[in-house]
């Protein structure tokens, strides 16, 4: 398990991290999100020495980060990079080493990721003889290499094209089944909230959420009641106690309070429009969000 | 995972992926062919036996060419004479340079431009001796009373302001070290600094310091081309000592094994120094082209150093400057190899000398590592030294507010 604990971090007057507490749990997916500036970065690069922390701590299964415990962590920055010239398999060996893994080891560990990413054949080319995703898909193996227990991803699914970020939270819930703790940033709030069972909010600095996302969505007093209808548009007045949140296309969404007669409210939608479909559920995370983040 | 290990595996992948690269492979070949090239071709042009042909006009004593020759011998000049029936004829021979001097009468020497002080000194001798022979059979001495009476006294050398001991050769190989050790600086020490600020440009630094400490990155890449360094030099001195003894074997300065290994310490030492302090500026660049922007403090430092400690040392090296500068790290490289070799140091004094400088290395990593690390994580424009050292206390612009731009780019490759 990761725990941030009262983790702050200033630049002159600005504080970037401010007393952050939460964490990050072993087999499973934890999504870390905030609007642009919020600290995400920082606190990510908290994990590996890379800041120094005015207050707090990171730790590890209970204990102080140390250069010991990061050789078992992987870690793909915000702003990727590689040697430009090196061979792709040379580069990844040479990363893994560098975590302390021995060369066999870490050989064989990067073979079989070159092999499942579909890299085995360009293994021995310059890594700028790759094609941009090919390259994105290094970054990730160079993340992955020597099979961490902590995985810290600032947004890996920046940049790719469905196809491959179908297939990286495919890779991800993998790993995260195979036991590994995986800590990411990401501004798709719908892709985390397919992927996450945990989520962490922060917003200039402070956690202004945590927790696991069922949970987070159940706590929240609003409910949400989704209809399609066919015909005329009803007159939404009235309909005390839900609200219109909005109305488009045959689509209207009511916000209503977690106690609400749900049955009562359908039988009172049907008198006044041709009700095709009703759904009636907590908010989604974008909403979360969106409340946690004005708050 | 220890640091020497990580030191080692980065130095490890420099020597590799340098060595690798097609322009280093050239420029080894290149360096080689130049040096040998240079010996041998210096070689074929200033040989110590000359050849020089005299001319001879007017009366000339029957006994003067060969007295030419001989004292030509003597001074390893091979001398050739030449006859002119007139003065016309010789001092034609001489403006075409058939001739270095014409002899006429065995009384007046004729240049073409300014007198061959050696070619002067010869024939001049050559001269008197005849002449002298000849007013001594004209007055009738005994040729053989007049051989004891002309016999050349050996006449002994000596130089005050060099002490006993030190030798000529020590001397050379050490001024020949410290303009090696003045290059190799410069040569490498800038592959250090481009290395470094190529590391920052590429991005591929936070995904190292992740893993290792900077001065650890550091260390291990200043070993690393040092190592790279060294063995180039090496193989090139190795190339240059066959060829100098293939062309003119007596030609080597005799050094001293002492001398010699004192010679590789200081070289060891000062690339050391100023290799790292490359490493920490070019930290500081943003881009790959303003590392040597950034680095010039360092490299004033290096001409100033390499200049005055050549100066200084030359003019007196037992004066209390010379003792101070061969001390001081930053000199200590080019000032007390030249004190070693001069013969000018005390036993201690050395040993002093590297303690500081080791010292001065060991202080210079740590400080490195932190300007690097507080530098390498910043983006933007060229990074002023003094906010790298307190990176800790502000705000580097991805910590405060990304661009916008930077962030939906996401993946940034730059080589």
């Amino acid at each position: 398990m990761l725990d941030f604990d009262g983790t702050t971090k200033r630049f002159g007057s600005l504080t970037a991290l401010d007393r952050c507490t939460f964490a990050a749990r072993p087999g499973r997916l934890t999504g870390f999100l905030g609007p642009n500036g919020a600290g995400k970065t920082t606190a990510m690069r908290a994990v590996f020495g890379l800041v120094e922390l005015d207050a707090g701590a990171v730790r590890w299964q209970g204990r102080p980060v140390t250069a010991a415990e990061r050789t078992r962590f992987g870690y793909m920055p915000e702003e990727r990079g590689l040697y430009p010239r090196m061979r792709v398999r040379d580069q990844l060996v040479y990363l893994g080493q560098l975590c302390g893994h021995a060369a066999g080891d870490v050989g064989r560990s990067v073979d079989g990721w070159l092999e499942r990413l579909g890299l085995a054949a360009r293994a021995a080319d310059r890594l700028d003889a790759l094609s941009h995703g090919n390259q994105q898909r290094v970054q990730l193996i160079a993340a992955l290499v020597g099979e961490p227990d902590l995985l810290v991803l600032d947004e890996p699914f920046a940049g790719l094209d469905p196809i491959a970020m179908d297939a990286t939270s495919g890779l991800l819930t993998e790993l995260a089944f195979g036991g590994a703790t995986v800590l990411f940033s990401s501004h798709q709030l719908d892709l985390v909230e397919d992927l996450c069972e945990d989520v962490v909010i922060i917003d200039h600095g402070r956690i202004v959420l945590a927790g696991e996302l069922a949970e987070l969505r159940a706590k929240v007093p609003q409910r949400f009641v989704d209809i399609r209808y066919q015909g005329q548009a009803p007159d939404w007045s009235q309909l005390d106690p839900a609200e219109l949140v909005e109305d488009r296309d045959g689509q209207a969404r009511l916000r209503v309070g977690h106690n609400t007669d749900v049955v009562a409210l359908l039988g009172t939608l049907r008198d006044r429009a041709e009700v095709v479909s009703f759904a009636y559920q907590p908010p989604t995370l974008s909403e979360l969000f969106r409340q946690a983040v004005a708050a | 995972m220890n640091g020497v290990r990580q030191g080692w595996l980065v130095a490890r992948r420099e020597i590799r992926e340098r060595s690798r690269s097609k322009v280093f492979r050239a420029g080894i070949v290149i360096t080689l062919v130049l040096v040998v090239a240079a010996i041998v071709v210096a070689a074929k042009i200033h040989t110590g036996n000359v050849t020089r042909d005299v001319g001879f006009t007017g009366t000339t004593p029957a006994a003067l060419p060969a007295a030419v020759i001989d004292q030509g011998k003597a001074a390893d000049v091979s001398v050739r004479p030449r006859y002119y029936g007139s003065v016309a004829a010789g001092e034609e021979a001489v403006r075409d340079q058939k001739v270095a001097v014409l002899v006429v009468d065995a009384q007046r020497l004729t240049w073409r431009g300014q007198p061959d002080e050696r070619l002067r000194a010869i024939v001049t001798a050559a001269i008197q001796l005849v002449t002298v022979q000849q007013r001594a059979a004209a007055a009738g001495i005994d040729p053989g009373q007049l051989h004891a009476v002309m016999a050349p006294v050996p006449v002994e050398n000596q130089q005050l302001d060099v002490a006993a001991g030190r030798s000529s050769g020590n001397v050379a190989a050490t001024v020949i070290m410290s303009a090696l050790l003045f290059m190799a600086i410069i040569l490498y020490g800038n592959l250090v600094l481009t290395g470094v600020a190529e590391e920052k440009s590429s991005r591929v630094v936070e995904v190292l310091l992740a893993r290792m400490p900077a001065r650890n990155l550091l260390a291990g890449k200043v070993a690393g081309i040092g190592l790279l360094g060294f063995a180039q030099f090496a193989v090139t001195a190795l190339a240059a000592l066959i060829a100098a003894l293939a062309v003119h074997p007596a030609g080597i300065p005799a050094v001293s094994g002492g001398v010699l290994a004192w010679i590789i310490v200081w070289f060891v030492l000062g690339y050391a120094i100023y290799a790292m302090a490359y490493g920490a500026v070019g930290s500081l660049a943003s881009r790959a082209e303003d590392a040597a922007n950034v680095a010039a403090p360092v490299s004033y430092i290096l001409g100033a150093a390499y200049f005055a400690s050549y100066m200084v040392v030359a003019s007196n090296p037992d004066s209390i400057g010379s003792k101070l500068i061969s001390l001081f790290p930053a000199t200590a490289p080019f000032a007390m190899s030249g004190r070693i070799a001069i013969g000018a140091a005390a036993w201690w004094e050395p040993v002093i000398a590297v303690a500081l400088t080791v010292a001065a290395i060991a202080g210079l990593v740590v400080l490195a590592g932190r300007v690097y690390t507080g530098a390498i994580l910043h983006t933007g424009p060229t990074l002023k030294l003094s906010d790298a050292w307190s990176a800790t206390t502000r705000p580097g612009p991805r910590a405060a507010e990304p661009p916008a731009h930077r962030r939906s780019a996401g993946w940034r490759w730059l080589s």
